[in-house]
């Protein structure tokens, strides 16, 4: 019996091409294909039994196990029952008019010279949830420069771009704290915390507490272990990887006359890749740095030609202790006390042009190099000069930018650098997975 | 080949794998929908078991075909039998008789058959059980896509070959690597978990017959307790579990205590890394500790 017949009053296919939506929105990857297969299931089960209908579900949409959390929350927030849709429902239009009259009361606390600031609506919500003191503050500020000496109507825009700019700040820092910054918000807020694992993959590394340190330490190493698995696999080669080899399989079935009973294969050729890996250990760059190398640490049996520097205005090699039979605890407490580079200021240009002239026997066309930085560096056309000049040499440039990607288009730097190397986002521990595991 | 979802639940328990509702209805779902099932989970969790367990149930060969790197589809799906066909072009030559022709050669006298095809060309349904999927290579789970999606396979020399009874497919994978998407989507997913508790228990009793119900429990919760140090390399798995509650029943014990632990270890932690970090972090007075807190302290087995 069909779905259709079965229930034929119902919008259950509706509801479930939304909570589908839904879940693509989250990043579970479901196609027409799971759909259908979704939907077959349903005609099979008791539909009024809750479980079976998300046990049905479950099995035909969610493909990994990291997701099946996940799943469980939405599908919680999203099959409820019509007494609490219809109180959602009434919780939500009370929470819209509620934000449409804070945003009234933005506008009209954000005036200079008796016009108001030209923000966005998101803008403006972000400034009525900021706390009393934080609008306090940016009011008293606004203020004094309207009523400071000689200030002309034409300086709004000025103060908008503060102002602006003050706003993302905020709303960075937030997000941190929430642990969440590139988490949407569709799982609503009555959704509980999912499991640990998965709420660290997702959380902003710098965030990340030192009470879930030694979580996310065994996450890395889980996951850098996965990774060198999927190399080492890589790397072998099965026994007729190759192309035929006649000489060998002539010479081998001369016993049988010339008839060529067994052939023999060739070995596969396998390229060296070499790795290059360039991490800015600046003030703001710390805590996604020691990420990366505890992460790249795990692939050093498997990674062999793997090189390791920290930069900020001078590039220092790690290599050898990268190398050696140093722990990772020992090495990074190394890395951290002995480095001149921890935690100075970053000039990427100049500690490019030290490593090309120190290490050119790691530049070459075989060699592919991670760099991993904010972008924030003194004399950024150096930078982009000396990352032209070392584009044309290697293999590939990975820049790996912690910065939000929303927050790239506000920075001239990353729109500067991108233009000579592959860019990709690393604020989380599952976007260094997913960026590494494809690239190594 | 139909069955219900009582009857499914029923079998589980008259075979004796215990597990929860959920998994009932996928492995209902993956038979109804003749959808292969996808099984991921810690190894020793009972995914090849599953298997097993199927074809058992519904009375079907088990055919399996055991991944590892380098697999490709000589060794999965066919193979001609090269050599054959030489000596047969060798034979006709030296008789002088009429030309051998090409169809003659690739025939089905010359096929070597492999798991994937035996699964497809069999009388009756089989139980096509496809071990470690995450050990092949990517190319080969490419390669898989045609048999999960159409249950069917090309053999250029003579055509398609259409399965005549759509198998049972069961893929386990112990998560080693990503799997890729296509073959995701051609199956249905099932995680399986360590058990709880109550759970294991169950288990224990269901496969290690004669064992007191004192010392399954106490089996169980040391186990438990392992499986829940982060440091351990390798954490105990049901199997595991199971070759240890059978060597203490064989060694006639009816409790648990901390020596006994001890003295049996290499039954449930196999690396030496793990064996020294509970000699170092739990120690006999440890699971002494664990017995006690789950309220089983009193009596020490004497049996050693």
């Amino acid at each position: 019996m069909s779905i259709k017949e079965k229930l034929p009053e119902s919008h259950l296919e509706e509801n479930l091409a939304l909570f589908a939506d839904l879940l693509r929105k989250e990043g579970l990857p479901i196609g027409t294909a799971e759909m259908f297969d979704a939907l077959n299931a349903l005609s099979k089960i008791d539909l009024l039994r809750r479980d079976q209908f998300k046990s049905a579900l479950q099995a035909t949409l969610v493909k990994t196990h990291r997701d099946q959390a996940l799943f469980s929350r939405l599908f919680d927030n999203f099959f409820v029952s019509p007494e609490i849709q219809r109180k959602n429902a009434e919780d939500s239009a009370r929470h819209r008019e509620h934000l449409e009259r804070r945003v009234d009361l933005a506008n009209s606390e954000l005036r200079f010279k008796g016009e108001s600031l030209q923000l966005s609506l998101d803008e403006l919500k972000q400034y009525s949830s900021l706390s009393h003191d934080q609008r306090s503050r940016l009011q008293d500020f606004m203020q004094k420069t309207e009523t400071g000496k000689n200030v002309e109507p034409r300086f709004r825009p000025l103060l908008e771009s503060v102002v602006k700019s003050h706003l993302r700040y905020c709303k960075t820092q937030k997000n941190k704290q929430r642990g969440q910054t590139n988490h949407g918000s569709v799982i609503g807020a009555g959704a509980g915390p999912g499991s640990v694992e998965e709420s660290l993959r997702e959380t902003d590394i710098e965030a990340i507490r030192a009470a879930d340190m030694p979580e996310a330490e065994q996450l890395l190493q889980d996951l850098s272990r996965k990774l060198a698995v999927q190399i080492l696999r890589r790397r072998r080669s099965g026994p007729r990887s190759g192309p035929l080899d006649l000489r060998r399989s002539m010479r081998d079935n001369m016993r049988f006359g010339g008839i060529i009973f067994n052939l023999k294969h060739k070995p596969k050729r396998r390229s060296k890749q070499q790795i290059l890996l360039l991490c800015d250990v600046s003030a703001s760059m710390k805590q996604y740095s020691t990420f990366v190398i505890h992460f790249l640490y795990g692939l050093k049996e498997v990674v062999r030609n793997l090189s390791c520097f920290s930069f900020s205005d001078t590039v220092e090699n790690l290599t050898p202790d990268f190398k050696g039979r140093t722990d990772l605890k020992r090495l990074l407490d190394r890395v951290i006390r002995c480095s001149k580079n921890w935690g100075g200021g970053t000039n990427l240009g100049l500690a490019l042009s030290e490593m090309a002239e120190k290490y050119p026997d790691l530049i070459n066309a075989k060699t592919t190099v991670i760099v991993v930085s904010d972008t924030k560096t003194i004399s950024i056309d150096q930078a982009v000069k000396e990352l032209r000049k070392l584009k044309d040499r290697v293999r590939r440039i990975i820049f790996l930018n912690p910065l939000p990607v929303e927050q790239w288009p506000d920075y001239r730097s990353v729109s500067a650098v991108g233009e000579h190397v592959e860019m990709w986002p690393c604020s989380t521990i599952a976007q260094l997975e997913e960026v590494l595991a494809g690239r190594l | 080949m139909t069955i219900t979802l009582p009857e499914l639940r029923k079998s589980f328990e008259q075979v004796g794998y215990i597990c929860d509702e959920s998994t009932v209805l996928t492995v209902f779902l993956a038979l109804e929908l003749q959808k292969p099932l996808m099984i991921e989970g810690a190894p020793g969790v009972g995914k090849t078991e599953m298997g097993k367990v199927l074809s058992e149930i519904l009375k079907a060969d088990l055919i399996r075909l055991q991944c590892y790197e380098g697999l490709d589809e000589t060794k999965a799906l066919y193979e001609w039998n090269y050599q054959r066909q030489l000596l047969r072009i060798q034979i006709n030559r030296n008789l002088e008789e009429e030309q051998i022709r090409e169809e003659d050669l690739f025939s089905g006298d010359y096929l070597l058959e492999r798991p994937l095809l035996k699964a497809i060309q069999a009388e009756e349904t089989a139980v096509l059980l496809i071990d470690e999927v995450d050990k092949c290579d990517p190319e080969f789970e490419a390669f898989l896509f045609e048999v999960l999606s159409d249950f069917q396979v090309s053999i250029p020399e003579l055509g398609t070959i259409a399965a005549r009874n759509i198998p049972v497919v069961v893929l386990t994978s112990n998560n080693e690597r990503e799997l890729s998407d296509g073959l995701k989507r051609r199956c249905l997913y099932l995680y399986l978990d360590f058990p709880e508790v109550e759970k294991e228990v169950k288990i224990i009793k269901a496969r290690v017959p004669g064992i007191a119900d004192s010392l399954a429990w106490e089996t169980a919760r040391v186990v438990a307790n392992l499986r829940r140090q982060k440091d351990l390399r390798k954490k105990p798995s049901i199997a595991e579990t199971l070759d240890w509650a059978r060597a203490l029943v064989s060694l006639n014990c009816k409790r648990l205590d901390g020596k006994l632990v001890a003295n049996t270890l290499n039954l449930i932690l196999k690396t030496r890394a793990d064996q020294q970090y509970f000699n170092r972090e739990i120690g006999t007075e440890g699971i002494n500790r664990i017995l006690k807190q789950s309220g089983n302290g009193g009596e020490i087995c004497k049996c050693q």
